[in-house]
């Protein structure tokens, strides 16, 4: 029977080679996915491990007020004085010890401009001579104010070399500098910029009251981290000046691998649950193919049970061949998908992500590959194997239609699920104060599952709708295309759903996209009342706030500045808050620059040293107008306290409390404001064009500053939500791919087991022209299901959105329906580019081998 | 062939006009499987008229070149040397676009099964060679055509849902409904029991009697030929015999005739010329 299996798959080869296609398909486009989200995952863990290489680390025991070098969002802490290095390092056991100073910096490149990619830091680090962690690639370490060196990734993307001069903006100045040296981290960034300068001149732009966050520590070989850790301990808290803790390097790296995690957490769930729905769409690819497969050779499997092979030989043979086919396609699809994922990375580096250069495969995804390919290749086989070998062997002889699975249990579980996802999404809606986003998660997912299991159901229910078109325009080819394509809902549906996931994806992303871009111009609109403003990604420089006070163009300006601080509510415990944000406003720009709805209370109180605070944070804290309110460190001291003058509900300021500049200046240390905006309008007779001149004159220097008008503005925002898209549109790439070639399986397979009754139709006159219009527009159906489908579960998703998320600024739903008929237009290409080569081979199959094939 | 000094009886034949009876014709038709050792010759230099309004059956030992001669006539097939004509058309110089548009409008078919298209109900299947044209259906004749094969209960039935025969009885309508010049059946009662064989047969031979559609039919079932009103004999890919009104007494007596007769693998249009000298002589 074995030599029967074999001689099988040589018989069909068109068939077996299909047949591996599928799997090597569904397979890639899982092992694409999970190695996507393990490159990804490990390039960011690879910049924890090579940037934090210390053996401990020693800093602020204090939870309070400060920003680390990595931008983690994470708890900040109080500061530890840079000169406790120098006692560390006399500590039993360590062998150096660094205050680790750094700071944003802005590097002007070759062309001019700022070297800097949308998603990543620029940074300023202090080159310590005798730090082993890093070396110098070629050239010197930098010496003085006026040198710098390039880490070696930063220098190539900048087009400079180690000797040119160029710009950089640090410490709200611009200052020239000479490249001295390149300097080689051993690591790939993600495309941070990171610019080494001398230690004295970082400590006196990043430390200049001699403070750092951490001090990193290495010990002397054969010292393990714990007890370097337990020898620091003592020290440190026999220490005055500073509270001060010291933990291991690997608690800093795991802390900073789960800060980054947590930042990353949503692209990371996202990818896991795209990785989950691909192991689904793989799933129905490769069973597809498989119950097409053994459909066709019923008969073939007939014979030999009627010249004497017992059901278990012919199960066994038919399995066989599934094993084979499964593994085959498994082990193709592993380089398929990671050809796929190559392909992406070669993407992201030309948007100047650098990913890691590890190969992004591990033993899970090739088990989880391997194992999905060959285990639902033989179970997609087993059902219509068992079939085929119970059937009674003259029973499959005679010519019947096989009879289609009943689809009931898959639309019940389809329906229950699409049920629950539904009903999340709709609490979610309604209750406001449930744990919105969760639910949403949970409702999507469900739905998504529940819509993959309810498609046949709709293929067979509504297709009718969208194949009227097509009906009624193309006769009678339309008629036919339509019949073939509702004839197996299940083949249908199955073959739709990679499209399906990926058009959902889509389709719920531009809607978001869509709705935060009316969003935040209704909000720009509404708030903001000044001609220009000014900014930056990374603060804007102090030089620059004076250059623009001093244009003669300007009338008015005023200057917004945040910085983090801790609140105190009446009737809380000092010390158990998280830092969080304030933005400063000068009184006088209430009217003149800036507009903020106030729900309760005035604006102008604010002027008297009182705070307003927004309405989402002072129901979720209990604070009404006129409560005292505390700014303080997490130890108790007290910097300030205020009044709450003011209720506002504005989505224009992002933090939730608002104060006088003076304010901020008393509450927040000097070292932690940032500007963040310039908010200008023109002096009398001035017109808008003539101050965008001279301010773009006056910015210019800065490279990073902005000058934009609302619309800009709003543009601006539109653009950076359009960046966060393109992850989606790589994946969207891949499900495109895969549903492509997903067609043109299931349509050469179809075409294959239509063979007699595409003769009979050419033989009663048929022409091949026709004959490919219907094939065609099979596949534009099959996609365009797909498509809607999808597109109709995203907008429901997204939908929900602007509800649950109002607090954040989504406060606007805009359904982008030129998009989302481009999507429509892409699916009929798609549709057409699958239909190309099967369309072809089923008009060139001679009409007689046709009638007379067997 | 033309060299050889004796004027050959067949060849006497082939360069005969096409009578005006007729509404298909071959003229020399040859027919070669493969090339070179593993050439088979399917028809050696057939010549044959199918008159009008007539059902003719072709028959002759199962490899004899009758499916053959029914896909060449038919241009289903392409043709090695020789002219097929179709009313009035010579179909072995059209290209690919005319002959779709030959089978479209001016032939009908029949198959021994897989005659419908599963996914179209019994009434679709009827008019599908005229919505692939584009014609409009002709209502009286379709209602005509429906009654006469007894199907006006099953017409929005798929065709899984039917029998053998009101399978086959459908593509019978099928071929009648589009008025072809000619209808091929190529064993249209092969996989029928005996009762819904004579219900088509009956059929097609009223087809014939009352709507004067002419019909070639492929039968190896002497019962079958009766039905006809002319039997074409082949054998060895040549015509070997013919029988006007055949009764089943006389078609077993030329089968038999036939098996009795040598067959020599060499000379094949030579032997058949003696052939058919030897038995065209028997008509009835
Ligand atoms: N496609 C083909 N390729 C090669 N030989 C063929 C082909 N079709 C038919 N033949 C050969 O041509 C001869 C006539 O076949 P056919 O017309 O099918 O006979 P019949 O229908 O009378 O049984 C047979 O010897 C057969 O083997
Ligand atoms: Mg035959």
């Amino acid at each position: 029977m074995r030599r029967v299996a074999l001689r099988g798959i040589r018989a069909h080869l068109v068939r077996f080679v299909l047949s591996v296609l599928a799997v090597a398909l569904g397979v890639a486009f899982v092992a694409g996915t999970f190695s996507l989200r393990t490159m990804m995952s490990s390039t960011f863990s690879g910049i924890v491990d090579s940037t934090l290489l210390g053996d401990a680390y020693v800093r602020g025991a204090e939870p309070a007020l400060g920003r680390s070098m990595t931008g983690t969002t994470g708890e900040t802490r109080n500061t530890v004085p840079a000169g406790l290095a120098d006692r560390i390092a006399t500590v039993r056991g360590v062998d150096q010890a660094f205050a680790e100073i750094s700071g944003p910096i802005v590097l002007v490149g070759k062309d001019g401009t700022a070297v800097q990619s949308t998603q990543s830091p620029s940074f300023g680090v202090a080159l310590y001579p005798d730090d082993a962690t890093v070396t110098i690639a070629s050239g010197r370490a930098p010496n003085g104010p006026t040198e710098i060196g390039l880490e070696s990734a930063t220098l190539t993307s900048s087009g400079l070399s180690v000797g040119d001069r160029t710009q950089v903006v640090v410490a709200g100045e611009i200052r020239t500098v000479q490249i001295t040296g390149k300097i080689s981290m051993g690591t790939a960034l993600a495309g941070a910029t990171i610019v080494y300068l001398d230690v004295a001149t970082a400590t006196a732009i990043y430390a200049p009251d001699g403070m750092v966050s951490t001090i990193a520590v290495y010990a002397h070989p054969d010292v393990t981290e714990t007890s370097l850790v337990a020898n620091l301990a003592p020290v440190l808290s026999r220490d005055q000046t500073a509270v001060a803790e010291a933990l291991t390097g690997d608690a800093m790296r795991a802390e900073a691998r789960t800060d980054i995690e947590a930042q990353l957490g949503f692209v990371q769930a996202f990818m896991l649950v795209f990785a989950g729905i691909s192991l689904f769409v793989g799933a129905f690819i490769i069973s597809n193919t498989f119950s097409m497969l053994v459909r066709q050779r019923t008969r073939e499997f007939a014979l030999l049970r009627a010249v004497g092979a017992s059901p278990t030989q012919v199960f066994a043979s038919i399995l066989t061949q599934a094993a084979v086919v499964g593994l085959l396609g498994s082990a193709l699809g592993i380089a398929g998908g990671l050809g796929l994922v190559s392909l992406l990375r070669i993407g992201f580096d030309q948007v100047g992500m650098d990913l890691s250069g590890s190969i992004p495969l591990d033993a899970p995804t090739v088990i989880v590959s391997l194992l999905v390919g060959t285990v639902v290749a033989v179970v997609a086989a087993a059902l219509p194997a068992r079939r085929a070998a119970l059937t009674a062997p003259v029973e499959a002889m005679r010519e019947t239609t096989a009879t289609e699975r009943s689809l009931l249990v898959r639309t019940i579980v389809g329906g229950v699920l699409t049920t629950l996802g539904a009903a999340g999404l709709v609490v979610a809606l309604l209750a406001p104060d449930s744990d919105g986003s969760a639910l949403v998660g949970v409702g999507a997912g469900l739905l998504a599952l529940g819509t993959l299991l309810l498609a046949p159901f709709l293929v067979r229910h509504c297709l009718g709708v969208l194949a009227a078109v097509f009906v009624a325009a193309v006769r009678p080819l339309g008629r036919l295309a339509r019949a073939n394509v509702a004839r197996n809902p299940r083949r249908t549906a199955n073959t739709a759903s990679a499209l399906m996931v990926g058009m959902a994806l889509v389709g719920a992303a531009s809607v978001l996209a869509a709705s935060a871009t009316v969003s935040t111009r209704a909000i720009v609109d509404d708030g903001w009342t000044s001609d220009f403003s000014i900014r930056s990604t990374t603060g804007v420089p102090v030089g620059a706030v004076a250059d623009i006070r001093a244009l003669d163009t300007v009338g008015a300006m005023d200057v917004l500045a945040y910085g983090p601080t801790v609140v105190v509510g009446p009737g809380e415990r000092a010390g158990t808050q998280d830092a969080s944000f304030a933005v400063g406003i000068p009184a006088e720009a209430f009217g003149r620059t800036i507009d903020l709805d106030v729900v309760e209370g005035s604006l102008d109180t604010l002027a008297n040293g009182a705070v307003a605070v927004k309405a989402a944070t002072a129901k979720e804290r209990g604070w009404s107008l006129g409560d005292t309110v505390t700014f303080a460190s997490r130890a108790g001291a007290v910097s300030a306290s205020a009044r709450v003058g003011a209720i506002i509900d504005s989505n224009l300021v992002s933090v939730p409390i608002v104060m006088s500049d003076r304010l901020l200046a008393q509450v927040v240390p000097p070292g932690q404001v940032t500007i963040e905006f310039l908010l200008v309008n023109a002096a009398p007779d001035v017109t808008a064009a003539t101050l965008r001149a001279d301010l773009v004159k006056a910015v210019g220097p800065y490279v990073v500053l902005s000058v934009s008008d609302k619309g800009d503005f709003a543009d601006d925002l539109a653009g950076q939500v359009n960046q966060i898209l393109v992850i989606l549109y790589a994946l969207l790439g891949l499900s495109i791919i895969i549903a492509i070639l997903g067609i043109v399986n299931t349509l050469a397979l179809s075409v294959i087991e239509r063979t007699r009754e595409i003769g009979l139709m050419r033989a009663v006159g048929l022409g091949r022209l026709q004959l490919a219009g219907i094939i065609t527009i099979e596949s534009v159906l099959t996609a365009l299901f797909g498509t809607v489908v999808g597109i109709v579960l995203g907008v429901a998703v997204a939908a929900v959105m602007p509800t649950v998320f109002n607090g954040v600024g989504l406060t606007t739903l805009a359904i982008p329906w030129a998009q989302l008929a481009g999507m429509l237009v892409l699916a009929v290409v798609v549709g057409v580019l699958a239909a190309l080569w099967p369309a072809s081979r089923a008009a060139r199959l001679p009409v007689l081998d046709a009638v007379a094939s067997d | 062939m033309t060299d050889n000094p004796t004027p050959h009886p067949l060849e006497i034949r082939s360069a005969t006009a096409i009578p005006a009876s007729a509404i298909a014709s071959a003229r020399g038709l040859v027919k070669t499987y493969g090339r070179g050792d593993t050439a088979v010759q399917a028809l050696a230099a057939v010549d044959v008229d199918f008159t009008r309004g007539e059902l003719t059956a072709i028959m002759g030992p199962s490899g004899s070149g009758k499916s053959t001669l029914l896909h060449c006539m038919a241009g289903l097939d392409t043709i090695t040397s020789g002219t097929v004509t179709i009313d009035g058309e010579d179909v072995g110089r059209m290209n690919q676009r005319q002959l779709t548009k030959l089978r479209r409008t001016r032939l009908g078919f029949i198959f021994q099964a897989f005659n419908l298209v599963p996914t179209l109900t019994a009434a679709e299947n009827i008019t599908l060679p005229l919505d692939i044209a584009r014609r409009p259906v002709d209502r009286a004749h379709f209602d005509q055509v429906v009654a006469a094969v007894g199907l006006e209960s099953r017409l929005h039935h798929r065709p899984s849902e039917l029998s053998g025969g009101q399978q086959q009885r459908v593509a019978c309508a099928r071929a009648l409904v589009a008025k072809p010049a000619v209808i091929f059946a190529d064993e249209p009662t092969g996989n029928l029991d005996s009762r819904a064989a004579t219900e088509l047969l009956g059929f097609l031979r009223r087809s014939v009697d009352d709507l004067g559609q002419s019909v070639v039919m492929v039968t190896h079932d002497p019962r079958t030929a009766t039905y006809a009103h002319r039997v074409l004999f082949l054998a060895d890919g040549g015509l070997v015999g013919e029988l006007v009104n055949p009764t089943q007494a006389s078609v077993l007596e030329v089968l038999g005739s036939l098996d009795a007769a040598p067959t020599a693998d060499n000379g094949n249009a030579d032997n058949d010329a003696d052939d058919s000298a030897m038995l065209l002589p028997v008509r009835v």
